[in-house]
């Protein structure tokens, strides 16, 4: 019986020893997102999105030989829970780099923490200017990147496609009460109102609650604009369109990335169809990444990806990039982060970071037939550039 | 730039041309809608009021829960006004079983019990809807076979019609229950004094039962209506109306039927109001409370209550 106990120690050490040594050679990439929560929806696009990247790279050999470990957790949508689980991506796994599948409300307060710790950040689709910006010390946080839009610049890309493209003169804004909302619709408004189109109606909705959005609509169609900028989440815009449809309204409906959800879709039905939606995933992009991406996605999960999924895998690639460069020292990563030049990303090419805000066109995609498809790209370096702070 | 709810003077189409008459009309469909839904689900929560003293938090519960069935049970049958019966049966059992096997056995201590437990049998059920149906909105897209009506410039859509007619229906079916049958009778005496009814031969027990299958169907019926309405059915559908409705219970008189009614309507068409015509940029859910805030100040027993 003793013997049995001993050899059964030595059995278990020895795997031990072998997992941990295995480990070792491992690169750490750390990856955090609303898995379960109020946003578990969107959590779940993100992950299956990143560890359909992760399996590309590990079976493409890994980096340099050396195959990457993902540590993945579960912020709930939780800035506390992330700040946690920030400190255990350095402390506990110490992870080389990390990936943020998560929203702005986690994303921003683990930003500080990373930036302390000298761990490279990119975050997939976090809005908020305090992920790359200290407002504190008013200086970027050069450790943290951003694959996704500055509300403000997709906002502007929207208003450039509508007044320049689709010519609307008289324009009506709805948009939630968020961080996101406000920023969107006032980088659209200053845009737009620039290129001579004129803002009948500015009205906001509590987020998340409001789902009557009648009251709103008709005060809207009062006015009979040329173009309706809603600013919303996939299951709040559905019942816009929607209402806005039973409401006898013809305007134009214009929605940004969180209308960009097979959710939209299906919730909507045929409502949604001649949407046009401002986001940084082009269904058809003719680059290889891009259509191997799309149904590969589709062949692992049985649906269709979407901006969220599509925007953690790039941030995910675009630091398996980097280290793939630099190797695993933390400073050289961050140094090849910004240096990135022309980066062929799933959501575009990428010209460069500007203190870590990505440059790349805004696309406009319009719903035809139940899908998302090509309607325009917004290039204008004017429009997609952001502004340097000081 | 901070977005501003209200548009500079010479653009606002309200001080300008006629179409605004057509507009204030549609608000009023929108608000009067709105408004009746409210009043399906505070029915049930005034009623139970007025018959235990308990402040029947997990009623919002039940309308999510009678959503809920309504929409499986419309995805096998596949017609709307079945599973619309359907969700109103579900929640009115359901109802009957939190009375029966939840408030029942608590009713000897002081009130704060039941009320602890309604919060948390009410947060267990939201957990409960997420992981059986998923954290995910489901549609509810029923066609329900009635058409848009316009009347001159009143125009309803099919959903309006919709939830006025059925709040209509059942408000009738109230009115007529509470004061044309005996039961009814009977559990307006009980509201007023439980104990010299039940010396009167009534059964308590049974008159309890069948308010809480009552008010729970009416709850029920609401969730189908809203899940229809929005097309949208969630698992935390309920948080808003559960402490709305306690507003709108409040502001009307606890445990006075006409008075909710009147009260539901009111916070109905006061949001749609402040929102679609004065366009004031007040959140929508604190109008219930702001009206609470005033009867209680001025009229303590509600808006038809009597001293």
């Amino acid at each position: 019986m003793k013997r049995g106990i001993f050899h059964f120690c030595v059995f278990v050490f020895t795997v031990l020893f072998l997992a941990f040594s295995a480990h070792a050679q491992d690169i750490p990439i750390g990856f955090f997102a609303p898995i379960t929560g109020p946003a578990a929806a969107d959590g779940a696009s993100a992950k299956n999105a990143v560890e359909l990247g992760l399996k590309e790279v590990n079976d493409a050999g890994g980096i340099k030989g050396k195959k990457v470990n993902l540590i993945i957790y579960d912020d709930r949508l939780n800035p506390q829970e992330a700040v946690a689980i920030a400190n255990k991506l350095i402390e506990k796994d110490k992870v080389v780099g990390v990936a943020s599948g998560s929203y702005s409300g986690p994303t921003r307060v683990t930003a500080p923490i990373f930036q302390k710790a000298g761990i490279p950040m990119v975050a997939g689709y976090a809005v908020h200017p305090d992920v790359t910006w200290d407002p504190k010390e008013k200086k970027p946080n050069d450790f943290c990147f951003r694959n996704g839009f500055l509300g403000e610049i997709e906002g502007a890309g929207a208003a450039e496609f509508a007044v320049k493209n689709l010519k609307a003169k008289k324009i009506s804004i709805i948009s939630m009460d968020n961080d996101f909302g406000r920023a969107i619709s006032a980088g659209f408004a200053e845009r737009s109102e620039k290129l001579g189109a004129s803002i009948l109606t500015k009205q906001m909705y509590k987020f998340p609650g409001e789902k009557d959005f009648r009251p709103y609509l008709t005060r809207i169609k009062d006015g009979n604009p040329d173009l309706i900028f809603a600013a919303g989440y996939y299951n709040e815009a559905a019942s816009m369109v929607r209402q806005a449809k039973e409401l006898g309204i013809t305007s134009q409906i214009m929605g940004e990335e969180g209308f960009d959800s097979p959710k939209f879709l299906e919730i909507a039905g045929s409502a949604a169809e001649g949407v046009i939606i401002a986001t940084n995933l082009d269904r058809d992009d003719p680059r290889p990444l891009v259509q191997n991406f799309l149904k590969n996605y589709k062949k692992a999960y049985n649906e269709d990806a979407d901006m969220v999924g599509a925007s953690s895998y790039d941030a995910f690639m675009i630091l398996v990039n980097a280290i793939s460069k630099a190797g695993t020292d933390p400073k050289a990563i961050q140094k090849a982060l910004l240096e990135t030049k022309d980066y062929n990303g799933l959501t575009g090419k990428i010209s460069r970071f500007v203190q870590g805000e990505v440059v790349k066109p805004v696309q406009i995609q319009v719903v035809k037939d139940g899908k998302f498809r090509r309607l325009g790209v917004v290039d204008n370096p004017e429009v997609i550039t952001p502004p340097t702070k000081q | 730039m901070p977005l501003s709810s209200s548009p500079s003077k010479k653009d606002d189409p309200l001080t300008s041309n006629a179409s605004s008459k057509r507009m204030l009309w549609q608000q009023l469909a929108n608000g009067i809608a709105i408004g009746s839904v409210y009043a399906l689900i505070s029915l049930g929560l005034t009623m139970v009021y007025g018959i235990l003293r308990i402040l029947h938090v997990a009623h919002a519960g039940i309308y999510a829960l009678g959503a809920y069935v309504g929409l499986f049970s419309f995805k096998v049958i596949g017609n709307f006004w079945l599973s619309l019966m359907v969700g109103m049966a579900g929640a009115a059992i359901a109802g009957y079983f939190v009375e029966r096997f939840l408030y029942t056995p608590l009713l000897h201590l002081p009130r704060i019990a039941p009320l602890i437990v309604s919060i948390g049998l009410f947060t267990a059920l939201e957990e409960a809807f997420r992981i059986v149906a998923g954290p995910h909105t489901l549609a509810y897209n029923a066609r329900v076979g009635l058409g848009d009506l316009s009347i001159g410039s009143f125009h309803l859509t099919e959903t309006q019609i919709l939830i006025l007619f059925v709040t209509f229906a059942i408000l009738i079916f109230l009115w007529v229950f509470l004061t044309k049958t005996r039961t009814g009778l009977a559990m307006r005496a009980c509201a007023q004094d439980p104990e010299t009814t039940s010396s009167f031969g009534v059964n308590v027990s049974a008159i309890i039962a069948v308010n809480f299958l009552i008010g729970s169907a009416m709850a029920g019926a609401a969730g189908v209506l809203i899940g229809v309405y929005d097309n949208q059915v969630w698992p935390t559908m309920g948080s808003i109306p559960a402490y709305k409705a306690l507003a709108i219970v409040v502001l009307g008189g606890l445990g006075n039927i006409p008075g909710t009614v009147l009260a539901s309507i009111v916070v109905g068409l006061a949001e749609t109001f402040f929102i679609g015509v004065l366009a004031i940029p007040f959140p929508r859910d604190a109008v219930a409370f702001v009206g609470m805030i005033l009867v209680l100040m001025f009229k303590p027993y509600g808006l038809l209550g009597k001293a």
